[in-house]
Formats: C-alpha cells, structure tokens, sequence
C-alpha cells in the first residue's frame, strides 16, 4: 500500500473515531446541558483500560501496568467503555448532584488535571509518563493482516462501530428519552417541575456519554499500538468541542461534518504536511490558530453549526384531515410520530 | 366569563395546606409563618402587595426552595421539603412568574416532554419495547394535539418554543401544565403583561380547568379576575397570611384593605 493510501486510511480511521467521540460529547453538552470539560480524561481512561487488558501480563513486557488480561477485541473495547462509564458515575456523584453549568465545569477541568497528573505520575498504573506501548493489533492473528493491510482494514472496523454507535444514539436521542435530556439542557428548573428526576437523566447522559468516550479511547489505542498522557492534555477536550459546535450541536449529521472539518482536515491532515523550513512546529500552531478562529466564526455568525439540531416535527393525519373539514377538535388513533428536517 | 365568586367555599376539603412556612433570603424573612388552606376543586387566588411573598411561597409549595420551617401537606402527605420533581409526581405542577418555556423544544415538544413517567424515558424499554413507547407516545402526541387545538396553539405546534410571543408563551405553560394531568396547578401571575382579550380567554381556560376538576392555587394582582374566576382569596403581607376568605368579604377587612387593596378596592365597591 502506497504512502497515500495509508494517509488516506488514517484520516478515515480519525473521522470515525471522532465521531463515536463527538457523539458522546454531544449527548452530554448538545442534548444534556453538561459542560463536560473533563471529556478527554474519560477517552483516556477508555484507552488505557482497553491497552491494559488487551495486553498480556506486565511480567516481562518493561511496562508497568495493571490488569494485563490479553482480551481479546471486541470484548476488550466494551470493557474500556464500561470504565469510563464506571468514572463517569463517580464524577457525576460528586459534582451533577450540587454544581450547574459554570462551576460544574470548573469541577471537571480541574477532574481532569487531576487524573493527567495521577496517570502521569504514578507508573504503576499505566506506565507514567511512557504510557502503554506495544498494544496488540486486534484481529491481525484471524485474519492474517499484514501491517501495512491493518490500517484499511481497522478504519473500516471503526466505520461499523461508529455506524453501530450512530443507530443506537439516533434511537435514544429521537426517543422520549432524548427530548427529556434537552429538556433539562434548555432548563433544568422547569424539567424537575414536570416531575424529571434531573440528576437522574443527567447520570444516564454522562454514563451513554462517557462510555462512547471510552470505546473511541479504546480504538484509538489498538490503532496506534500506544497511548500516553500527552495524547491526552485537556485542551484536546476542546477540539472535540469545536467538532460539534461547528458541525452543529444537537445533530448527529452534524457531528460527522465537525469530524470531518475539524479533526480530519485541521488536526490531522496537517499532521502529515512537511515541517516549514527553519520553523519546526510551526504548522501546528497554525493548526490551532485557525480551529480558534474557526471556533470564534462559528460561534459569532453560525452558532447554531454547520447541520443545526433539528425541528422534531409530528405528523397526525387525521387531525389535519379534521382541520381541512373545519371540524372541531377531535383526534384520530392514526397519529404518526416522525422526525423531520 | 362567568363569574364564580359567589359560590362557597365553606366544607371543601383541602388539597393544599400550608402551616408557618418561614423562608429567609440572608437574614431577610420573605415568607414569615405563612399558614392557608387551598380548597379542593376550587380556584384560590393569592394575593399581596409586591414583596409580600408570593412568589416565594410558590416556590415553596412548589419545591424549587426549600422552607426554613413550617409544614407543607399536599392530599394529606407531608411533603415539606420535598425535591421539586417529587412533588410534581405528587400532582402539583407550576408555571412561572417570567414565562419559563422549553426554547429549543417545539411546542408540541414542550407540552410531550409534560407527562410522567413516560415508557420512552427508559433504556430498556426504548430497546426491548419499542412498541409500548411508541404506542404511547402517539397517544401523547394525540393529547398533547387537543390541547394545543384548545388552547389556540396548534398551528404553532411546530415552532420552536422561543419564537413566541409573550402572551403565547403564557399559553404555552399552561397547556404543558394541563398536560402533566395535575390536581393542583400554581399559576403565577398568568395575566401579567398579557393583553385584555387575553386575559379573558385565559381567565375562561382557568375556568374550564376548575369544571374538570383541577384546583387552581393563582398568584395574581388583577382584582377584576380575581372577583371574576377566584372562588377563595388568600393575602399575603410582609410574609404572612393577613386573611382569607372570599373577595367581597375582604373587602370590609381594614387590614386587608390598608396592607393591598387601599382605593382600589374602594373604588370597585362604589362604582
């Protein structure tokens, strides 16, 4: 496979994968309300915990880690999902019960450094500093892959877990469930005086949310072979933020176009340009010049994103037949639910 | 509108009873050892000069604060300090002072998102039984219909809540009100900044809510609805019950008449 293609196939493997991220992101801000500013420390814990058991045994390896189970995928991944899941019950515990908006979100950043430095700094856990390395490639012994045929071939495994992922999310955002979570995002006030246990609904957003967090982290980590903190700083919870605020926050539609421009053509494309002479890095701030400037764009002329959310529309066809009998108001048992643009 | 006021209010049980409700806001006593009945089944309006504690103690009743002191019975259950939510599920639904609508919700979404404890709320059911959330919800989206064909609504139903004007906007909370099926519903202050034929229509609503069976519990400063739809009076003064009983009767309370109704009352009286 030509350098081009491996590209190629690399930038559709983000794509992917920053949707599954993005989709989690926007259950918990785009449709809950929850500034979750500790996003990345949940892809992280995702990642770490799918590497650490899909590894074998620390014994031997100059890695020190925990777990050590050799999982293998996809039973691996749902168990870095299912961590971050169990973090997010925590963080939510702690903080969803007591804290709103501004202060919820200075609690979660804060969530964040801490679990950077905790990861960081205690080598036991998940290797320091080093991170995990020499994560197996999944599926390579089944199908016997070589390395250059495992990256086409894992993009498009990410393609059917995000594809998986995108059903069950339209399901739970189209149902009553989701119209309850914007609900509470549009004010949390009048949902609980409609009788919604807010912190309830809040809990199951971040549990949906976080667990999409870690099985993105757990891609990611069985893509690469290797996750350490520096992959995971907490400004990078802000680009998955401005994957959905420019794709459109409320639509998953959306999401996929944020994915696309953001984290495919701005963060990673230019990953693979060459250095400008005499100005090693410099591409990379320019990268993060422009998604600022991007962000600010969006936000003053198109806060709505790219897709806006959409207007959830009913169809009753026998009260619109009633209407155009002028009769009074009477209402069939044919009524229709659906979604519209 | 059909005037109400003379009917009696004496033997009606109560749904609602308040004893010494004491709310403090920095040392500040809003609500001072309020103690009142609501009568089942009837329209009771509460009243008061600005600052007197209205609002407070509807948000008292209503959850969204919790009391110093004091006790709160809805239907004979002590539900002092209960969480809002709670309460709600209890029958007891609210609208606000400034309209409080779900902005990015269609109204349709608004009024959808009112009933309790939907099937479609739940993960399980919304994978393992998705026929009796979508029965459901069709039968939700067929009421929430009639309401909003009620309540002159039904040709916004597809808007976004935060389109509307304000005197739709007043609508619109009471009609996802309706919805939530209470026994009890606060209103408060729904005629305020809502124009005259307005006000009579939703005056008339009120009314229509009250033949069905819904005890209304309303905050408001519009004495001419208040004679017309309100079946009991409660005033309010620097926190506390001043008197209750029917308008006319307050009429001839000095107190009352000192604290709120002043020559306001007066000049109805000898109009």
């Amino acid at each position: 496979m030509s350098a081009i293609w491996y590209y190629v196939f690399t930038l559709v493997f983000f794509l992917f994968d920053y949707f599954i991220l993005a989709m989690g992101l926007n259950i918990q801000y785009g449709e809950t309300g929850i500034l979750n500013f500790a996003y990345i420390g949940f892809v992280a814990i995702g990642a770490y915990v799918t590497g650490a058991v899909s590894m074998p045994n620390s014994v031997g390896t100059g890695q020190h880690y925990i777990l050590g189970w050799s999982i293998p995928f996809p039973f691996n991944l749902l168990i870095g999902g299912v961590a971050a899941s169990l973090l997010a019950v925590i963080v939510a515990l702690i903080s969803l019960r007591r804290l709103r908006t501004d202060y919820l979100a200075m609690v979660l950043i804060s969530l964040s450094l801490v679990l950077y430095d905790v990861c960081n700094n205690f080598v036991p856990l998940f290797n320091g500093a080093d991170g995990l390395y020499n994560v197996p490639e999944p599926m390579v012994g089944v199908f016997h892959l070589t390395s250059n045929a495992f990256v086409p071939f894992f993009a498009a495994v990410t393609g059917v877990v995000a594809g998986i992922l995108w059903f069950v999310m339209s399901r739970i955002t189209r149902a009553p469930l989701g119209r309850t979570l914007r609900a509470i995002r549009d004010d949390s006030g009048v949902a609980a005086a409609l009788g919604k246990g807010v912190f309830r609904y809040q809990l199951t957003s971040m549990l949906i949310g976080s667990f999409y967090a870690g099985v993105g982290g757990g891609l990611i980590i069985q893509f690469g072979g290797s996750f350490n903190p520096s992959a995971w700083l907490p400004g990078e919870t802000f680009v998955i933020f401005a994957v959905i605020i420019v794709g459109g926050v409320g639509n998953n539609i959306g999401l996929i176009v944020g994915s696309l421009l953001v984290e495919t053509m701005l963060v990673h494309l230019p990953a693979f340009l060459p250095a400008i002479p005499g100005h090693p890095g410099l591409i990379e701030y320019i990268d993060a010049m422009v998604i600022g400037a991007l962000l600010m764009v969006m936000l003053w002329f198109r806060p709505q994103g790219m897709v806006p959310e959409r207007t959830r529309r009913f169809t009753i066809p026998s009260l619109a037949a009633r209407k155009d009998d002028g009769d009074a108001v009477a209402v069939g048992a044919n009524a229709s639910p659906k979604e519209a643009e | 509108m059909t005037t109400e006021s003379n009917q009696a209010v004496s033997g009606a049980t109560s749904i609602l009873r308040c004893e010494n409700i004491v709310k403090s806001f920095l040392g500040v006593k809003a609500v001072n050892g309020a103690t009142f009945d609501v009568p089942r089944g009837q329209i009771t309006a509460l009243i008061g000069p600005n600052g007197a504690g209205k609002t407070t103690v509807v948000n008292v009743l209503s959850g969204a604060m919790k009391s110093d002191s004091g006790r709160i019975e809805i239907n004979g259950v002590d539900v002092t300090n209960w969480e809002n939510y709670k309460i709600a599920r209890m029958g007891l639904m609210r609208t606000f002072q400034l309209s409080r609508e779900l902005g990015g919700l269609t109204v349709l979404e608004n009024l959808l998102a009112a009933p309790k404890m939907q099937a479609g709320e739940s993960l399980v059911n919304i994978f393992f039984r998705p026929g009796l959330v979508k029965r459901q919800e069709r039968e939700n989206v067929e009421r929430a219909c009639e309401i909003l064909r009620t309540y002159g609504l039904y040709d916004l139903r597809d808007n976004r809540a935060r389109e509307l004007s304000g005197g739709q906007k007043k609508l619109l909370e009471i009609s996802r009100g309706v919805m939530a099926s209470p026994s009890l519903l606060l209103l408060d202050e729904p005629m305020a900044g809502v124009n005259p034929a307005l006000i009579e229509r939703i005056g008339g609503y009120i009314l229509d809510l009250k033949h069905q069976g819904v005890t209304i519990l309303m905050v408001e400063h519009n004495l001419n609805v208040v004679e017309q739809i309100c079946d009991h009076v409660i005033v309010l003064a620097e926190g506390r019950t001043l008197a209750t009983g029917r308008l006319s009767d307050l009429r001839a309370n000095q107190e009352v008449v000192q604290a709120y109704l002043g020559e306001v009352i007066n000049a109805s009286t000898h109009s």
